[in-house]
This record gives structure tokens, C-alpha cells and sequence, in this order.
């Protein structure tokens, strides 16, 4: 469950969810609230949304400066987390006014993208921001991309601190690629098979295998 | 004063633009022109001008000192020119079309306008020193110095200003002024000159609708305005040398002096040829010299009318602002000085008079020839720096005012007298502009917009719904202003016969509105006033604290102890008041403050001290939502008073010290937090960056901090490898023991209220659930301490011995658990014998045992 932080307009008693209580609102206390619901009351216009601070302009630059001039082909890594807590990044609360300026967290583009949609006037510079994000997210999506180069069968490729939109943006084609590999890969396998398998039945069982056999003793 | 003389022309070149600029000293005047000689006339003769004849064609702009001038010219050469061999000196930059020059105040820099996107400023003395300025997009019209020469004013074409500050190495753009200004033509006749006022505390420039609109330099907003009438496009305008005067001059061919005190016309003269294009005032007479379109150069002696010309003589005049920053009396302006000068304007008109002084012994243009090697040099039109200040140094009107000046002048002055905190009303600002907030809490706040003859305020509410905004015209002029979800209370300063007045109006009632208003005794004014849910509370300058009740009914009057009173707060019943008390050690009167409940007629506290560190100033009081008080005084830490409600057990605790935030470690961030409220157990504020002291408008959202008591300091630097991890538990033992030290101080808090009180369940229950966070630190304190050893098992006993119990034994008993865990057996068994001596009762605090 995503939280975000409001700044109500209106009193409100606090709610009995399913999710957990709400804290009461009054104005002008901050109150951090499931997303769904700070959405509801900002078109209600009964409070109004304090974005997180990953997402003002000069956090999303100093991020995308990091991205381009210093990761290499890292993405910048997820917030840390707070010491002590069993629970992993999509259940914490990533993206009150308390989180980390510093650093993205897992459902970035989601919930930078709903904000600047639903509460653009709760936002300093709502353009910059917008510009930023595309910014942000054309930059590792071209890593994410590029990462591909090098997925072979043993091949691996880190992908710490990425999101959760971008791993499904990027699954259709890695996935596509993947599956590509696999099946260029599975005729190969199927040939060497074929060949074995042809080799023993016509009696040539020693060499091949005996080598193969030595190799792996000495390792 | 003579009759005036006949105004006489002189054809000083062929006709065209001519332009000129008079020596500092005021002996030199130099006119440049289409054709080639430039003319240098003497002040006070009728001679006939030196001729410089080898220079540029159609020069546009000059500025002099008193031993060179520079031209710049169409052809876009700037050529310096000394005034000792009236020859052409050196050639110092070349650019495209030269609009306009300025000259720095110490003659060491010139500026130049061209049509070239960037403005060079090179050094007069070595003209491979340039610095470029390059923010403006368009060509610049105009630049002007001011008169301390750290800022650069460039009226740029694309209609804007671009203030850049050279006091450090790379020029820097400090400010973009949109709207002041006219888009124009490079080479329009029409002006958009920046004229900073002699001052140095804000500008002038002509703006689109004619007018002469001044704005401050310390905050960028608009001040008075001439409205000047011209017909045409102001041409140009000049301060007098001491700023007492304006002289404008518009393509209508009018030459108009204004008063720069009132706005007021003085006088018009229409006895105009020709479009002036230039026009400076002589640095020390009553000459204002023109040239116009038509090549002509006219010294106009006793420009100033003989009624006025005693202000001509007098010392720098402050610039027109509507509400002076250093004027300001009310509530809680810029502190004033009580020992030294009230303002620097005034110091420096003293400093005239002292029977030694520079101007004395070497006289006022003494500069002339004696010294007149790199002196002051102005040639924007705005007058002369050298009436200003007689030693070409900058005049100290934009720094602010420091306490160190006051306390060195206490030393030398013959009568001490103690520094006393100036009254103000918690939770306002001063003016900036022509705005001020009233009041800013956390159910609203009110502001008021200076209208001239009247003020507008408006009440704006955090929550919409309960609330409506309001806004209404106040003729009264209200400077104090309280608010809470009952009402809203206003109060007003004497003003002529008017006595100050309170003015209290609810929000919403069941029957018709009952506002009332109450007016004091005469001669009394309002110092600060508070409103709590059932009592308003005044302190006026008398030192009376008058109570009233919500429907204005006077409900008690005494006198404060303490005089002069600073400032009062109020929740239900209770009454604070702060007032001067006896002087201290440094010289500043400590703080006093009184708290009592004025329905039981009870006094909790009588006369205790507000503790302030030396040399720190009270910034605001107020009532958290549980009732108990708070300060926040000048260094930024925030105070809370413990066991307030019983007499001479009052202490202050602090709560934040902001300095020691966390956002504040990385040591690059500047921002201060202006104290709004404390609710929810938490500071609210607003967070001023840089050098900001008071929230301005469009307002700023509030920040809220958790408290943080200053308990220990951060963990010592950062460590490496092994260090690492002793440092962490360091930082963890830290941050438990603040926790401890902050949820004890927060159940003493608590507890006292429900003492007193009807506890709510939820009280109660807030209560027992602080009193486990205190238990519940320290047994972690103590898993700590087991952790640590065997050795830490003395400490480990004491912490056990510090967990309260309710009797049960419980908490106890968790604590031998904890022991347990860690196989501290010896620790077990005291922890047991403990128990029991708490059990049969032995184990209590006695100091006869």
C-alpha cells in the first residue's frame, strides 16, 4: 500500500479500513494517507498533496546527473532502508515527506506520474518535474536496453534499484529476447543431441565423452 | 538668492544627441557630441571650453573622474581621456555602438552598455581585466553603479533589469526585475535608467506609464512612485546629490523637480528647446546642468527654488519607501538600538558634527586637487556620491545594524543605559513592501496590504470548511492581530485624537454577530495583545494588562511588574506576560514573565526569568494545543515549561535546538524556521532560506519537526571498517537515551495536565502509553548495557533503577528477562533483590537515610 502525505483543508474523523485506521485529519496537521484516498479528497479538493521529496526538481536533477556522469551502466540505488524493518521496499512508506530525497524508490514512475496527474498545482514546478521524469525515464530505460547485450545463457545483468513499472515495461522485450536466445539456443542443443546421439549409435562413444569426463576431473 | 538669471544656451556641439558629465569635485564639466571636439567647460566661468579634438566621432556616453574621462562612441571605442593634459589617453575596449557607460565609485571599473549581448566591465586602470556579464538576452540600454559599487544595474531591451553583484570574483546575477521598465529601442531618446537613490537602499527608474517608480534593493518590492504627468517618455532623471530631490524631463520638453519625501511637484519648467538627454545635478551647488537633442548644454544655477534650497543642504536623505524598514516602530520591526545610533542615517549626520572630523580639518571638497587621484566618480545621473560621504567610502545604510556597535558606544557615552527587549506580538511580521502578516497560526492567518489612506486585511483559514475567509477595509489602521477558531481580535495604535482601540469579532454564533470594539484611555497604546477561548488579554504601553472577556466585558485590569512590557500570550484561563525585568550582566534586561490562571485569580508563576542564553532575543510565544508554554528565542531552539502550574517549580526545557538538525549537518544549506505553533507534539514552523527573516507572500506551507532534545552531540566524524559499527551503537545508544530523556519530559508534561484537569480517556491512555515509551527506552538502554558485558553490569543496575514501576513488579520483571536473555546471572539476582525491596516499600526516596 502505497502512503502519501496530505495537507487536509477539511476536518475529518479518522476511518476504520480494511488496510488499517486513517489518522483524523485537521487542518493544517499533516496526515499520511493511502493513495487512493489522498487521491479521492484532492478531487474532492479537501486536502491537497505534498509530494515526496525525491520528487522536487532539484532532487530528480541531482539523481539524473548521478544516472548519466557517474553510475556507468548502474541505476542509482533504492532508498535504503530504515534499520530494523522486516518489511522490502513496495510496503514501505516511500513516498511521504519523510523519505529519502535521494533516491528513487520502487514505484517512482507510478506514483510521480498519478501525482503530477491528479495534484500538478501541489507541485512548485510541475513542468520540470514532468521534463525530468522523461528525463529519468528515457535514461535507464536506455540501460535497461542496453543491459540486454550481454543475456546469454549464463549472462547476467544487475538491476538494483529499479522500478517496478520499468521492470514491465522492459519484461515484453527482454522477455522477447530472452526467449529468442532460448530458442536459437534450444536447436543448437538439439543438434549437438542429435549428433551424440547419432555418434553412439554408431559406435564412436570413447572420445567425445571420455574428454569431456577428463575436463571436468580436473576441475 | 538672486533673481534667477536668463536661462542662456550654449552651442556646445552641432546638433544632435550631446551628452555630459560633471567632475566629482563639481570643477570640471564635460559635454560629448556628435562632432568631434569634446568640450571641457570650467564650473563658474564663462571662458571658453578646452577643445579635445583628437577623439571619435559621435560619442553617445561619458563618465568622468576627476583626473580622466572615458567616451564611448558609435563607432563602439571606449577611449579614456585624462583631464591633466586634456589629451586622449588610452583606448580601453571595443565593442559594436556604445549606448551607455558607468563608472564604479572608486573610478577603478567602467561598465559598458553596446549593442553587443554582453556588458563588459574593464578595468579603467588595466584594460585587460574585463568581466564579462553575460545573463541578458537582448542589448543592454543602460548600467549604472551603485553607490557602494557592488551592484551593477543593467536595463537590458527585452524590458527587464538585471542586477548583478561584483563583490566577488565572478559576477554574479542576484536579481531580475520584471515589469519596472520599458522594452526599448537601443537607440531610443527614451530612458530606462536604473537611478539608484544616494542612499543605497533602493532605486528609481521610469517606468512605462511615465512614472518614476522607486523599489527597495534589500527585499525587490516596489515602493512609492512619482507620478510624474509627462506627456511624453522620460528622457531622463537624476537624484540630487543628498537625494532630497528628483529632477525628470520627458520628451513633452518639461523639466520637473520633485520632493522625494512627499512625491510632491515642486516645480515645472517649460522653458525647454529641445528633448534633454542628459541631466546631472553639480555635486555641490544648486546647478543642475542639461544637454539636449539639439547640441545644446544648459547650466542651470539656482535650479532648486530658494524655499527649498535648505533641504539641498542637508544630509543624505533616506529614499521614499512606504514603510521604512528603519523607521519602522511598531510591534516587532528591526530591533532598534537603544544604546547606539538609531539608524545609520542619523549616525553618520552626527559623526558632521564632532569637532574633529575628516570633513573638518580637510573640508568637503577637499578632494579636488588634494586627493584627486581615483576618487568617486558617478556618472549615472543619480547624483554624487562625495556629498554623501566625504571619504569616498561606501556609506554603512545597507548593513544592518549591529549589536556590537551599541555596545561599544555604552562604553564611551556618558549615561549607561540598559538594552531592553523591544515589545512584539508573537506570530507577525513587519512590513515588507506594503504587506505584513498580523498573525500566523495554525487556524489561519491574517495579513493586511497598506493602501495609502487605509489598510485592507484579510483572514484566511486552514480549514476550509468550518471556516469562511473574510476580508474587509479597515480605516483604523490595525498593526496586531490574533486568531483562534472563536474569533479573530484586532488592535489599533493611537493615531491623532483616535485612541487605540480593540476590535473583537467572532466568527460564527448562534444568534447575530456580536463584534464590539473597545477604545483605551487616552494617551495608552497597544503593545501586544493575545486571545484565548474565553479571555482577551491587552498590554498596553501603561503597563497595564487588561483582560476582557470574549463579549468585552472588562473582567480585570492590573499593572505588570515587569515594565515595559514585551509581549503576552493566552490559553482558556491562563495568562501569560513577559516583561523587562532587572538589568543583567551584559547590559540587556532579562526577560520576566508571569503566568496566571485570571478566572481562580491565581498566580502560578510571579517574576521567574525567561531563560535566554546571552545575547539571544525572544522570537515568539505561544501555547502548544495541550496548554503548556513555549519560547523560541533568536538562536533557534524552542523551550518548554515544566511544572509550570505550581508556583517556583517552573523550569524550561528544550525541546529542538534547529541549529542541531539533521538537514541541516551537511553544513550547505542556509535556512531559518520561523516558529508558528506546537501541536500534535510537534514544532510547526516555516522554513526560510537563506537570509530571510520573516515569511512573505505567496505563503509558504509549514514544515513540522519532531522534537529532539540537545541530549549529546553527533557521533565524532565518520568512520571506517570496524569503526563503523561501534559507531552505529554509539549513534543507537544516543538516539534511545534522547528518547528516554524526551518521554520523560513529555509524561511530566502530561501528567501535570491531567493532575489538574478532567483527563479524557484518551488522555489517560496517551499517558500510560508515554510512560511505556519511557520503560520501554530504557529497557533497550539495558539490552545495551548486557550486550556490552559483564563489565557495564554497575551502569545496567542503575538503569534498572531508574525504569518506574507501578508496583506490579512487572516492569521489573521484564527487566530480569532481559538479563536472563544475556546470561548476566549476578545482574538477575540484584535485579530481584530490587524487586523485593520495591515490593515491601524499601526502595523509596529519602534523603534522611
Amino acid at each position: 500500500m502505497e502512503l502519501v502525505t496530505v495537507i487536509p483543508r477539511q476536518r475529518l474523523e479518522g476511518l476504520n479500513l480494511l488496510g488499517g485506521p486513517t489518522p483524523a485529519l485537521t487542518p493544517p496537521h499533516r496526515a499520511t494517507l493511502p493513495l487512493w484516498l489522498a487521491l479521492l479528497l484532492k478531487r474532492q479538493r479537501r486536502a491537497n498533496i505534498s509530494p515526496p521529496p525525491w520528487l522536487h526538481p532539484t532532487s530528480l536533477s541531482a539523481i539524473l546527473t548521478f544516472e548519466t556522469d557517474h553510475a556507468g551502466a548502474a541505476f542509482s540505488p533504492p532508498p535504503r532502508l530504515p534499520p530494523g524493518t522486516t518489511s522490502s521496499p513496495p510496503f514501505l512508506p516511500s513516498s511521504t515527506v519523510d523519505a529519502a530525497a535521494d533516491a528513487l524508490p520502487y514505484h517512482w514512475l507510478e506514483l510521480g506520474e498519478i501525482l503530477l496527474e491528479a495534484a500538478p498545482d501541489d507541485f512548485e514546478d510541475p513542468d520540470a518535474v514532468r521534463r525530468l521524469m522523461r528525463d529519468l525515464r528515457e535514461c535507464r530505460m536506455a540501460k535497461l536496453r542496453a543491459g540486454v547485450e550481454v543475456l546469454e545463457a549464463g549472462g547476467g545483468f544487475k538491476m538494483n534499484g529499479i522500478g517496478g513499472m520499468e521492470v514491465s515495461e522492459g519484461r515484453a522485450f527482454i522477455g522477447g529476447v530472452i526467449d529468442g536466445l532460448r530458442k536459437i539456443g534450444a536447436s543448437r542443443e538439439q543438434q549437438r543431441r542429435d549428433k551424440e546421439r547419432e555418434e553412439r549409435e554408431n559406435g564412436y562413444t570413447a572420445t567425445a565423452g571420455d574428454d569431456y569426463d577428463d575436463d571436468e576431473m580436473d576441475m | 538668492m538672486a533673481a534667477q538669471q536668463k536661462l542662456r544656451g550654449r552651442q556646445a556641439h552641432t546638433p544632435g544627441p550631446t551628452f555630459l558629465s560633471y567632475t566629482p569635485n563639481g570643477r570640471k564639466l564635460i559635454t560629448v557630441g556628435l562632432d568631434n571636439p569634446i568640450r571641457v567647460f570650467s564650473s563658474g566661468s564663462d571662458a571658453e571650453p578646452v577643445n579635445i579634438d583628437d577623439c571619435m566621432d559621435s560619442n553617445t556616453a561619458i563618465v568622468a573622474t576627476n583626473t580622466f574621462f572615458v567616451s564611448g562612441s558609435e563607432d563602439g571605442t571606449v577611449y579614456k581621456y585624462s583631464l591633466e593634459t586634456n589629451s586622449q589617453d588610452t583606448l580601453l575596449t571595443r565593442c559594436s555602438a556604445v549606448r551607455d557607460l558607468a563608472l564604479s565609485p572608486d573610478g577603478n571599473w567602467v561598465a559598458v552598455a553596446s549593442d553587443d549581448l554582453v556588458v563588459k566591465v574593464v578595468n579603467t586602470q588595466d584594460m585587460n581585466r574585463v568581466l564579462y556579464l553575460r545573463d541578458q538576452p537582448k542589448a543592454a540600454k543602460h548600467v549604472a553603479f551603485d553607490h557602494s559599487g557592488t551592484y551593477l544595474a543593467v536595463s537590458c531591451t527585452d524590458g527587464r533589469i538585471y542586477i548583478y553583484s561584483l563583490s566577488s570574483e565572478e559576477p554574479e546575477l542576484v536579481k531580475t526585475v520584471d515589469g519596472m521598465i520599458k522594452s526599448l529601442e537601443p537607440d531610443s531618446e527614451a530612458s530606462s535608467k536604473v537611478l539608484w537613490h544616494p542612499d543605497g537602499r533602493a532605486f528609481a527608474t521610469p517606468t512605462a506609464t511615465r512614472d518614476i517608480q522607486v523599489m527597495s534593493r534589500s527585499d525587490w518590492q516596489r515602493q512609492r512612485a512619482f507620478k510624474t504627468g509627462h506627456t511624453g517618455d522620460i528622457s531622463a532623471a537624476a537624484w540630487s546629490p543628498n537625494g532630497a530631490f528628483l529632477a525628470t524631463t520627458a520628451a513633452d520638453q518639461k523639466l520637473c523637480l520633485w520632493d522625494t519625501k512627499t512625491q510632491a511637484l515642486i516645480k515645472t519648467y517649460e522653458d525647454v528647446r529641445a528633448t534633454i538627454l542628459a541631466l546631472v545635478w553639480h555635486p555641490t551647488e544648486n546647478i543642475l546642468s542639461y544637454t539636449t537633442s539639439d547640441g545644446e548644454l544648459y547650466i542651470h544655477t539656482n535650479f532648486v527654488p530658494t524655499e527649498h534650497t535648505k533641504l539641498l543642504e542637508n544630509a543624505l536623505q533616506s529614499a521614499p519607501f512606504i514603510h521604512d524598514p528603519l523607521d519602522e516602530t511598531s510591534g516587532n520591526a528591526q530591533r532598534k538600538l537603544v544604546n547606539g545610533a538609531k539608524n545609520t542615517l542619523v549616525m553618520r549626520e552626527a559623526r558632521e558634527g564632532t569637532p574633529d572630523s575628516v570633513d573638518d580639518i580637510l573640508g568637503l571638497d577637499a578632494m579636488s586637487d588634494i586627493e584627486g587621484d581615483d576618487f568617486v566618480v558617478d556618472d549615472d545621473g543619480a547624483g554624487y556620491a562625495d556629498v554623501v560621504n566625504g571619504l569616498g567610502k561606501r556609506t554603512n545604510g545597507h548593513l544592518d545594524s549591529i549589536s556590537g556597535t551599541s555596545k561599544r558606544r555604552a562604553y564611551g557615552s556618558h549615561s549607561f543605559q540598559p538594552q531592553i527587549h523591544e515589545s512584539f506580538q508573537p506570530g507577525s511580521t513587519p512590513w515588507q513592501g506594503n504587506r505584513r502578516y498580523l498573525c500566523l497560526n495554525l487556524t489561519g492567518f491574517v495579513w493586511t496590504v497598506s493602501q495609502e489612506t487605509h489598510h485592507t486585511v484579510t483572514v484566511e483559514f486552514y480549514d476550509r470548511e468550518a471556516h469562511r475567509d473574510f476580508h474587509f477595509t479597515d480605516p483604523f489602521l490595525y498593526d496586531k492581530a490574533c486568531l483562534n477558531d472563536n474569533g479573530t481580535l484586532f488592535s489599533s495604535q493611537p493615531s491623532g485624537k483616535s485612541p487605540a482601540m480593540i476590535y473583537y469579532r467572532p466568527h460564527e454564533t448562534w444568534t447575530t454577530r456580536t463584534d464590539w470594539r473597545t477604545q483605551l484611555p487616552v494617551g495608552e497604546s497597544v503593545n501586544a495583545v493575545a486571545l484565548s477561548e474565553s479571555y482577551v488579554v491587552v498590554t498596553t504601553s501603561a503597563n497595564y494588562v487588561r483582560v476582557f472577556t470574549l463579549f468585552g466585558v472588562p473582567f480585570r485590569v492590573y499593572r505588570q511588574k515587569s515594565s515595559p512590557t514585551v509581549t503576552c500570550a493566552a490559553w482558556r484561563d491562563y495568562v501569560l506576560t513577559i516583561g523587562n525585568g532587572p538589568v543583567g550582566g551584559d547590559g540587556t534586561c532579562r526577560l520576566l514573565y508571569t503566568i496566571e490562571n485570571v478566572k481562580r485569580d491565581e498566580v502560578c508563576q510571579s517574576e521567574d526569568v525567561v531563560a535566554l542564553t546571552p545575547g539571544a532575543q525572544l522570537q515568539s510565544v505561544f501555547f502548544s494545543d495541550n496548554g503548556d508554554p513555549h519560547i523560541y528565542d533568536s538562536r533557534g531552539v524552542l523551550l518548554t515549561l515544566l511544572h509550570w502550574r505550581t508556583p517556583s517549580q517552573a523550569r524550561w526545557v528544550p525541546l529542538l535546538d534547529t541549529r542541531l538538525l539533521s538537514r541541516l549537518a551537511s553544513g550547505t544549506k542556509q535556512e531559518s524556521y520561523w516558529p508558528v505553533a506546537v501541536a500534535q507534539n510537534k514544532f510547526h514552523c516555516i522554513i526560510l532560506k537563506g537570509a530571510d527573516k520573516n515569511p512573505y507572500f505567496p505563503r509558504s506551507i509549514l514544515s513540522e519537526f519532531e522534537f529532539q532534545i540537545p541530549v549529546s552531540g553527533p557521533p565524532s566524524g565518520k568512520g571506517e571498517g570496524d569503526d563503523g559499527e561501534v559507531e552505529r551503537e554509539q549513534s543507537d545508544q544516543q538516539r534511545i537515551e534522547e528518547v528516554f530523556v524526551r518521554s520523560s519530559v513529555m509524561h511530566a508534561l502530561q501528567s501535570d495536565t491531567i493532575s489538574v484537569t478532567r483527563a479524557t480517556p484518551s488522555q489517560r491512555h496517551a499517558l500510560a502509553a508515554l510512560e511505556g515509551n519511557v520503560n520501554k527506552s530504557l529497557l533497550q538502554l539495558l539490552a545495551l548495557e548486557c550486550l556490552a558485558g559483564e563489565e557495564h553490569g554497575m551502569k545496567a543496575l542503575e538503569i534498572v533503577g531508574l525504569l518506574r514501576d507501578d508496583g506490579s513488579g512487572k516492569i521489573l520483571g521484564m527487566a530480569e528477562k532481559v538479563a536472563d536473555r544475556y546470561h548476566m546471572d549476578v545482574l538477575r539476582e540484584k535485579i530481584r533483590e530490587l524487586a523485593e525491596r520495591r515490593l515491601v516499600g524499601l526502595d523509596v526516596d529519602d534523603e534522611l537515610e
